[in-house]
């Protein structure tokens, strides 16, 4: 680098004044630097020449030239794309013997995939794909049709890619994803390019049929070129070829390759066990330079980056194809109930960036459902209000376009990442309080108080009714959303479960309240038209005909419930699980856990009080009465036969009914033990309770932790075993 | 970077940014601020932006500046231009200064100069 400076500075001595930089009119460049060095051997020490507008902080965040950190412009080996292209670089063909050259067109498409993976993770396209040389010049590779076709595909993927994220907004999650300034993200005519990839995989499947037909001492009639010259390697060369360019539609090649790899293996270098390589050979692909382009980023150079090995990058898009297909084969169910409970089940698989972005553009398009079902429909469906509603001109009301928008929101939360998700779903609680409360407003003022309306004296009053029910329920269905994600972000500590459970619990008895409310009316109006709804209601509870989605939230509650109850008497009768922080109170963690709630309302009435209430007195001995984990169970076994044809729910509720079991099992050993073993009640003081400590935080971590996590049996087993073991 | 700021604060007291008004040379230098500025680096590239500042060490700030690069090794050769805002030229790896001066003003630089 200094070597070249210096060389540099003998060509440069001259600057180009009077060629490419043109001085202003009627003025001249004249040198300066002999009045520069003059003036500052004047300057005393930390003397300064500027003008008025001079601000030190902002000088301070001058971009410093040939810091290597800063500039981004620091000539490197090559002065420009075009001079490391002349320097052969990136030739093409990338050898004139054939079969290196298809090698290395191996290595450069394994390598390419491996950086488009690495950009999906969250770089920037110039650091990984476009170092690509091939793919920054895109017509220079047109006379090497399999390296041309692919560049050409890849180009295409990444500018759709680059289209479904931004329009997704999901790249707020990943600010560096769209930027694409100043890369040819668009060749002319890539709009072809499958049908040349298609042209390019037909070309190299007859010349793979011809290879195999010679080995197998047929003649062919036909005469074709084969793919390179060393006649043992052509099967294994056009089958590799194939398995890329098809990858995308045939993920299953993968596995093939790993066995065909070993083939490959025998020619060159193949230098298997390095975690670190990009080509499936190992070897480095030929064409790429990620510093010829950081100029045209940004001012400064960005951080140095790793590209993912090929075998992640094959496991990243294995994934993504398997996300995408869940997508794809998603029935789009009219329901919004469906559609919240396949997202929050496709989110359970943590798909990346790109699958939920696709997700969303799946379910929210042109601000209707799907792109084809208007959003008051979709409202009116999911507040079990009757067909005819869907025309209403209810729908004009600005709170409900509003509420409309709202319901859109949400939708797209749900399909960002669970952090990301948590955050906006707690700030969007308080919009739907408002919301709430607006049309609650609109309703007064519109037809007075709600008591002296009887039901079917107008569908307007019906309609708002239904929707004020809904608008909570779904309230209150954020609500537990945001509760359990905390769960999935491990944002609660062990010593805070028991607050959370009962949270939990709380919004649970309300969204069960609200959903009941709702599946009743809509039933009873069905059915028993005239008929009062308080009466409905009713005899819907004494004929304990429980509609199916209330019992499933009912068994989450039981547990919910059992679970902070379990937690709150082993802290009050056996002191463990305590909160032992120095730093901050239970009622600041309190507050700083559920402040979005709190604040917008959810449920009302609820505060650290009363939750101090319902857990300060806690026993075992009341737990055992109310026998919540058996009520769990007995429900899961209830409902469970009605989810035979629905495998995830099912799968679900067998989960809800081990849980149940195993943690009824925990209680009664717990209680037992108790009994038997007066010490271990008498161990209050910290320091002599630490066994028993121990041994509960392990068998409650074991067991429940959160209820979408199966229990690990094995533990449990082994806990039973050690409580029996004391027992005798 | 930081420890020109710190230099630099204490001039920063003095009126004007400068006590040595007194001296010709320093004066015609300030007479420079704001005009066009083109500086050569050792790796061959210009720099061309308002002349903004100068401290004791020759480091020089210019502002709005714009990066000029030569696309090949061999000069002459076609030249690439990009925007980069405010730069800090450190003297070392400074090999030419230019400033767009007018006539008359070219002028009574060389008086000083003799």
């Amino acid at each position: 680098m200094d070597q070249s400076g210096a060389e540099e500075a003998a060509i440069h001595r001259h600057p180009p004044e009077h060629s490419s930089i043109p001085s202003g009119e009627n003025s001249v460049w004249s040198d300066v630097s002999p009045l520069l060095e003059a003036a500052c051997r004047e300057l005393r020490d930390g003397e300064l020449i500027h003008g008025d507008n001079f601000n030190l902080f902002a000088a301070m965040s001058a971009l410093e030239i040939m810091d290597p950190k800063m500039d981004s412009g620091i000539v490197c080996k090559y002065y420009s794309i075009d001079e490391a292209v002349e320097n052969g670089v990136a030739p093409v063909p990338i050898s004139s013997d054939k079969t290196i050259d298809v090698q290395c067109t191996i290595d450069i498409m394994d390598h390419l995939l491996a950086c488009e993976a690495t950009w999906h993770n969250g770089h920037s396209l110039a650091q990984t794909v476009f170092s690509c040389i091939y793919l920054l010049r895109p017509d220079r590779t047109s006379s090497h049709a399999i390296l041309h076709s692919y560049c050409r595909v890849i180009r295409a993927t990444c500018k759709a890619v680059v289209s479904v994220v931004s329009d997704a907004r999901t790249h707020e999650e990943e600010d560096l994803f769209t930027m694409a300034y100043g890369l040819p993200l668009h060749g002319d005519g890539d709009e072809k390019c499958l049908s040349m990839l298609n042209a390019v995989e037909e070309t190299i499947y007859r010349q793979l049929r011809a290879c195999k037909a010679t080995s197998s001492k047929k003649r062919v009639s036909e005469d074709i070129e084969p793919l390179q010259h060393n006649l043992d390697l052509e099967e294994g060369f056009c089958k590799a070829l194939l398995c890329r360019i098809r990858f995308p539609f045939f993920p299953c090649s993968y596995l093939y390759e790993k066995t065909s790899r070993k083939r490959l293996g025998a020619f060159g270098t193949c230098e298997d066990g390095v975690e670190e390589r990009t080509t499936a050979s190992g070897r480095a692909p030929i064409g790429f330079d990620a510093s010829l382009n950081s100029r045209s980023s940004a001012p400064t150079p960005p951080r140095a980056i790793k590209i993912l090995s090929w075998e992640k990058a094959v496991q990243y898009f294995l994934k993504l194809l398997h996300d995408l297909d869940i997508v794809c084969s998603y029935s789009l169910d009219p329901s919004l109930e469906g559609v919240l409970r396949f997202v929050v089940q496709f989110q359970k698989s943590k798909p990346d960036l790109i699958a939920r972005a696709h997700l969303q553009l799946l379910l929210v398009q042109d601000g209707k459902l799907y792109g084809r079902d208007p959003i008051f429909a979709v409202i009116t469906k999911a507040a079990a209000l009757p067909e005819v509603t869907k025309n209403h001109d209810i729908q004009k009301n600005e709170y409900i376009v509003q509420l409309g928008q709202l319901v859109i929101n949400m939708l797209k939360i749900l399909c960002t990442n669970a952090a990301w998700q948590r955050r906006k779903l707690g700030k969007i609680l308080q919009d739907w309080r408002v919301i709430y409360v607006q049309l609650e407003i609109a309703f007064r003022n519109e037809f007075g108080s709600v008591s002296s309306i009887s039901d079917d004296e107008n569908i307007c009053v019906k309609i708002f009714k239904h929707i004020l029910n809904w608008v909570e329920e779904q309230t209150y269905w954020i609500a537990s959303r945001y509760l359990m994600l905390g769960f999935e972000l491990d944002l609660y500590s062990p010593n805070e479960y028991c607050m959370v459970y009962w949270y939990m619990y709380v919004v649970l008895i309300k969204l069960a309240e609200k959903t009941h409310l709702r599946i009743s009316v809509s039933s009873g109006t069905a059915k028993k038209k005239g008929k009062k709804k308080k009466d409905s209601s009713k005899e819907v509870a004494k004929e304990s005909r429980i509609p199916l989605p209330v019992l499933f939230l009912q068994c989450h509650l039981c547990l919910a419930e059992g679970l902070s109850m379990m937690l709150a008497a082993l802290r009050n009768e056996l002191m463990v699980l305590q909160s032992p922080s120095p730093f901050n109170t239970e009622h600041e963690r309190f507050i700083q856990h559920f402040e979005l709630l709190q604040k917008a309302c959810v449920p009302d009435n609820i505060s650290y009080l009363s939750f101090k209430e319902s857990t300060t007195y806690t026993r075992f001995s009341t737990l055992v009465m109310y026998n919540y984990f058996k009520n769990a169970q007995r429900i899961a076994k209830e409902i469970k036969s009605s989810f035979s044809d629905d495998p995830d729910r099912l799968a679900e509720v067998r989960r809800l009914e081990q849980v149940a079991e195993h943690n009824g099992v925990a209680l009664n050993v717990i209680c037992r033990v108790g009994a038997l073993d007066p010490s271990l009640k008498r161990r209050r003081r910290p320091n002599q309770s630490q066994n028993s400590k121990l041994i509960f935080g392990r068998l409650f971590f074991g067991l429940s932790p959160d209820f979408l996590i199966p229990p690990n049996p094995s533990l449990s087993l082994s806990l039973s075993l050690h409580f029996s073991s004391r027992i005798l | 970077m930081e420890q020109e700021a710190e230099k630099s604060s204490i001039g920063m007291g003095s009126s004007g940014g400068s006590d040595t008004d007194g001296s010709e040379v320093v004066s015609q230098v300030r007479k420079m601020l704001f005009h066009r500025m083109l500086v050569g680096i050792q790796d061959g590239r210009f720099f061309l932006g308002t002349f903004h500042c100068i401290d004791k060490q020759g480091n020089i700030i210019l502002q709005d500046a714009v990066e000029y690069r030569s696309t090949r090794r061999s000069s002459p050769s076609p030249m690439e231009q990009r925007g980069l805002g405010l730069i800090l030229i450190p003297s070392s790896c400074r090999i030419s200064c230019h400033v767009d001066f007018s006539v008359d003003e070219q002028l009574s630089l060389l008086k000083i100069k003799q």
